[in-house]
């Protein structure tokens, strides 16, 4: 050792002069010109951890550690999604979010202020095949942690108002998703992955409406049982403290779970097919492509792990280099591998301008052919290996982060050692065993596409890719041929709309905040639409006119001025002989500046302004089940949307200016689907617009007709 | 790479949670400190229940040692701090750190300023070496220089012109102090944009010479490291630094009875007038401190707060309310704000929020929220304590805002002490109108017509 020390300085000393560093402010001839190199690895001390059954069944797992007065303690259930019953999809995340808003002695703003009065925290989940109760508090309020626990086990009343609550909050959560091009994918990516088999299906408006409050009592009745169970505790705590402690909250529950019938199996690998969700006029497509990989406890992992960092797993990594900086075709490239107790799989994603649809789709095919026949050079092994293994300690700091990765382990059988040897097993993988791992896990020939997009644009370019199916995003087969838009003739009813001034008032979950008013003003050659709204809070003002034909209601102009996030908004278009023209300014918060539009383009007969649809939506011919199809220009966007008009039902409504029967009018197709109610009698008046997925309503307040 | 405290939109303030106070220890961390030749102060905490290692460097300069002239310096600095050194180049620092699986940061507040990176025990070398190499030899050149003074340009007008309410607290608050009597803490931390455009790239060197020398830094090692190794690295690497000078003491003289004074601000962003009542607080190391964080809480922390529950829930006269302590090594703030609802007035906006703070002057606090504020502290405090990097924090704020680094042993007690007399008393002492300045927050007119 000593010797050695010497020797190198010796060596120093003489490599110094003919080196010549620069050596800044001081001659620090120790220091070194280059960062060190890395210490030996010590053998990874993670905590070990002790396991005990209790009289219930319930398997626990303590991982002990009392450096600080911090119990966490995690109660994970086989009741994930995949326990829904086929056409109730949406039951065990239903029953997670209603599981602590309610006991028969507590209501759910108590469960609230009692764990947050000592600073802690309460909170159930369900993920694919696990249903999690979590809670974290300091060790002299554990009891006060377990008892609440054990009520909402125990006694969860899942009172109906709640119930209610709910399932409109995941209403709306859905009516959002479907707008959302990577939400879609990721749905339609699973179904076609999986089939029938649970992983493949996933909650849809027709089985959250099938759901009842019934559904989740017995759901939890059922599955949320001591057998089969685990509770990993995590912290401050002894074996025998918490099993003393346990036994005593958790005395008189027992019971296991049903087992649930045996699943469908996923597809067989089949050659390689599109999927392709037609979204019309979408700016961008949504890829993803993969294939069903291995099982939960297959050794390829480690090789694969290592390789899916060099491949997709990071911004250091080639699809992220090579589609976003050498392309400039997306923001962003990623794969990843997935476990789960089932079939896990690879997926590799982007999302790319219309136009680069298929070259970005042909790219990404072939670096996932590439990685399954060249070595990966050291330089990127090493990289991926010194993030991979030296960000691991960082996930296991706290208890509550053991107590996550600890249950990762147990919830997929990964065995004790798993953890102790995760950085070891990384750190051996080489270059050929991450080629071999990639030949098994990324298939590009036996893959699920799946592309979210413009298929008027984007389907010729992908048939030469592979064979395509089309589907709409509900799930629909379309043909070809419905991807050309075709909006039917729509005759609007002028005598539905009647001079006089409707005002709205603005509600943002349920308050007040701002208000719009709407006019309706006939002159002899016209009939004027002037609008206002105020959002004070958000910074929106803004006022708009259109003008239209009185006996066509065919769009003559539109101008549109205000102010939204800090920026002026300008609109000004007219309509003439098939044509529009003028000039957008909208506001642009991401650049700071107002984007401007110069607008001149042909509109084909019918076209609606953006601006004009809101007001002709009452002279539109509703009638309970009709359907509409219309073409919309967007000037701001320069560009035509047709938007689905359905009449999705009929019922009373009160709003402020009174009771009325309405119908129920959705409206689709735009970047955030709205509800708009239109009162039944005639004239029809709009009396309330909600915007799916956003806590913001108007409501009628009052009308006034000449 | 970012201001701590104020920058924080106040909106945000008032939706979100209890204002952040210094996180003090409960138990005993067990800690070496000493100094090198040079005046580098070094704190090594072993820790080794997981294999990682926090290097955490402060500077002893916050915009308080800022000239008239010259502000934003501080700041500015920390950018430069990430801009290469002799053996590092432009970018090099983020692409080592995180190849190595650590993560990074940097932060700048009136007090102090500190960089530091988390990384796996086996690269606590790979810390040490990038600290010691910029300390020793930052790459102060034009060009850095005039990046990143833009990019600090670019932030001030991202973080404080462009957010509503954001310029009146941040320059409202400076405004507490006399600019003759204690500059230290009458300017913003970050700075006007005309004294950034003033800077010269000598007075960065200047700068840099008088405050990044190692008898103004503490170095501290956290987590799971071999303490011998460590002394040897940390004299390999910072041992030949040359000291510096020592600078200037910081002065500030300050009264609590200056009299009311009121401010009005037009903010060209802000769609609703807001009020910010704020008030002289004394330095972190007054005994006072403590029942100020507590009154700060049962006012202003969290939806059972009285301010929420009074002006947002009941009166519905705010669309959020809170309050804000922010304890300095010298004097400091306690605020309380509000942002009116949809047409109610400013006037009364301020009538009610008085009135919230007469209440607790006048009659004090009950055992309940006593009870409430000391919990919240407690559980925030050993909250704070799961991580090699928070903990770091403590052992420097301990370092540098306290006479003696035992105090991290004996903190918690002064707070779980306090009583609801304490809390009377503090508010009868300080939450008093001839200390307070009042900003009335009007949204500019014609600017959303």
């Amino acid at each position: 050792m000593i010797r050695r020390a010497r020797l190198s300085v010796t060596a120093a000393c003489a490599l110094l002069p003919a080196l010549g560093w620069w050596i800044p402010r001081t001659a620090g001839a120790q220091f070194p010109p280059s960062p060190p190199p890395a210490a030996p690895l010590r053998p990874m001390q993670f905590p070990p951890f002790q396991e005990v059954r209790l009289s219930n069944g319930v398997q626990v797992i303590l991982v002990e550690n009392h450096e600080l007065p911090i119990v966490s303690l995690s109660l994970a259930f086989p009741a994930g999604s995949r326990y829904d019953p086929a056409g109730k999809e949406g039951l065990a995340e239903l029953t997670a979010a209603l599981l602590t808003k309610g006991t028969p002695s507590r209501t759910a703003d108590q469960i609230a202020a009692a764990i947050e009065g000592v600073g802690g925290s309460l909170s159930a989940t369900a993920g694919a095949d696990w249903f999690t109760v979590s809670s974290t508090v300091l060790t002299d309020h554990v009891e006060l942690a377990l008892e609440l626990l054990a009520d909402v086990l125990l006694n969860a009343s899942f009172p109906q108002s709640e119930f209610d609550l709910a399932v409109r909050r995941f209403q709306s959560q859905l009516q959002l998703e479907k707008s959302d091009p990577g939400t879609l994918a990721r749905r339609f990516f699973a179904r076609e992955l999986y089939g029938d088999h649970p992983y493949g299906r996933s909650m849809t408006e027709s089985s959250l409406a099938a759901l009842s409050r019934d559904d989740v009592v017995q759901f939890a009745r059922s599955r949320l049982k001591p057998g089969g169970a685990y509770l990993i505790v995590a912290g401050d705590m002894t074996l025998a403290g918490a099993r003393e402690l346990l036994e005593r909250y958790l005395r008189g529950w027992s019971g296991s779970a049903p087992t649930a019938a045996s699943d469908p199996e996923p597809p067989a690998p089949r050659p390689t097919q599109i999927l392709l969700v037609h979204r019309p006029g979408s700016a961008q497509s949504n890829i993803l492509v993969g294939n069903l990989a291995m099982g939960p406890r297959d050794p390829v992992y480690y090789a694969i792990t290592v390789g899916n960092r060099i491949l997709g797993g990071g911004t250091d990594a080639r699809l992220f280099k090579i589609l976003r900086e050498q392309k400039g075709w997306t923001y962003g490239a990623y794969s990843s591998v997935t476990r789960r107790s089932g079939p896990g799989f690879f997926a590799a994603n982007t999302e790319v301008r219309t136009p680069v649809t298929d070259s970005a789709l042909v790219e990404l095919l072939a670096q996932l052919r590439r990685f399954r026949t060249e070595i990966v050079p050291d330089s990127e092994l090493a990289a991926a290996k010194g993030y991979l293994i030296g960000s691991f300690p960082r996930s296991i700091e706290t208890p509550q982060q053991i107590a996550s990765q600890v249950t990762t382990v147990k919830l997929l059988g990964l065995g004790d050692d798993y953890l102790r040897s995760y950085r070891e097993r990384l750190a051996a993988v080489t270059a050929a065993d991450i080629r071999n791992a990639a030949r098994r896990v990324i298939r590009p020939d036996s893959a699920v596409i799946v592309v979210v997009g413009d298929g008027e644009a984007i389907y010729d370019k992908l048939v030469k890719i592979a064979p395509v199916r089309i589907v709409d995003p509900e799930g629909k087969p379309l043909t070809v041929e419905d991807l050309k838009p075709k909006a039917e003739a729509v005759t609007f009813d002028p005598a539905q709309l009647v001079a006089g001034r409707d005002s709205f008032q603005v509600l943002v979950q349920g308050n007040p905040f701002g208000y719009m008013t709407a006019e309706w003003a006939r002159f002899p050659d016209s009939l004027v639409y002037t609008e206002e709204t105020v959002i004070a809070a958000v910074g929106l003002r803004q006022k708009t006119v259109v003008r239209l034909d009185p006996n066509t209601l065919a769009v003559r102009s539109v101008e549109r001025t205000g102010q939204a996030a800090g920026q002026n908004l300008e609109t000004a278009v007219s309509y003439q002989g098939g044509r529009v023209r003028g000039r957008a300014q909208t506001p642009d918060p991401r650049a700071g500046t107002p984007r401007v539009v110069e607008v001149d383009t042909t509109v084909a007969e019918g076209t609606l302004d953006a601006s004009a649809f809101q007001p002709l939506v009452a002279a539109l011919p509703l009638a309970e089940g009709s359907t509409f199809s219309l073409p919309v220009f967007e000037p701001a966007e320069e560009r035509t949307r047709i938007l689905t008009v359905k009449v999705a039902g009929v019922s009373d409504l009160t709003v402020p200016a009174g009771d009325f029967p309405v119908y129920r009018v959705e409206v689709s197709g735009t970047p955030q689907p709205f509800v708009f109610y239109v009162t039944r009698e005639a004239p029809r008046r709009l009396v309330k617009i909600e915007i799916v997925g956003q806590p913001l309503t108007f409501e009628l307040t009052a009308s006034r007709r000449e | 790479m970012k201001l701590r405290h104020l920058m924080v939109p106040l909106v945000a303030l008032a939706l979100a949670a209890p204002s952040g106070a210094p996180v003090l220890a409960l138990q005993r961390i067990a800690y070496e400190q000493y100094t090198l030749p040079n005046g580098l102060r070094v704190i090594l905490a072993e820790d080794h229940s997981t294999p990682i290692v926090t290097v955490n460097v402060w500077y002893n300069v916050g915009s308080r040692n800022e000239r008239p002239g010259r502000s934003g310096f501080a700041h500015l600095f920390e950018h430069m701090m990430f801009q290469g050194s002799a053996h590092v180049k432009k970018g090099e620092h983020f692409q080592l750190i995180e190849r190595a699986g650590g993560t990074m940061n940097g932060t700048t507040d009136e007090d102090r300023t500190a960089y530091f990176e988390t990384l796996p025990a086996n690269r606590l070398n790979l810390g040490l070496w990038l600290e010691a190499d910029r300390m020793r030899s930052l790459a102060i050149t034009a060009e850095n220089f005039e990046n990143q003074r833009q990019a600090v340009k670019e932030e001030r007008r991202l973080r404080v012109d462009n957010q509503p309410y954001a310029p009146a607290l941040v320059e409202g608050m400076a405004m507490l102090y006399d600019s003759t009597d204690c500059f230290a803490y009458a300017h913003s931390v970050i700075g006007s944009m005309a004294d950034l455009d003033a800077a010269r790239v000598e007075d960065v060197q200047a700068f840099f010479d008088l405050y990044y020398a190692p008898n103004n830094a503490t170095l501290t090692i956290v987590g799971d490291f071999d303490p011998a190794e460590a002394k040897r690295l940390i004299q390999q690497y910072f041992g030949d630094i040359p000291r510096g000078r020592d600078p200037p003491p910081v002065e500030c003289r300050y009264r609590f009875d200056a009299g009311p004074m009121r401010k009005t601000w037009e903010d060209q962003h802000a769609n609703l007038p807001a009020v910010i009542i704020a008030y002289r607080a004394p330095p972190h190391d007054h005994g006072d401190t403590p029942a100020l964080q507590h009154l700060s809480t049962i006012l202003g922390g969290g939806e059972s707060s009285r301010l929420h529950r009074s002006l947002v829930r009941e009166s519905k006269v705010a669309f959020g309310a809170g309050s804000q302590f922010q304890s300095r090594r010298g004097p400091g703030v306690i605020l309380v704000f509000a942002i009116a609802n949809q047409g109610v007035s400013a006037e009364a906006l301020e009538h009610q929020l008085l009135a919230e703070v007469a209440r607790v002057r006048d009659q004090g606090v009950s055992e309940e929220e006593v009870t409430k504020a000391r919990n919240d502290h407690r559980a925030a405090t050993i909250f704070g304590m799961q991580t090699t990097m928070s903990v770091s924090q403590q052992l420097q704020h301990y370092a540098h805002y306290h006479s003696s680094l035992d105090e991290i042993h004996t903190e918690l007690d002064k707070y779980l002490s306090v009583t609801g007399s304490d809390i009377q008393r503090v508010a009868r002492t300080y939450l008093v109108p001839e200390n307070s300045l009042t900003i009335t927050v009007v949204p500019k007119a014609g600017a959303n017509q």
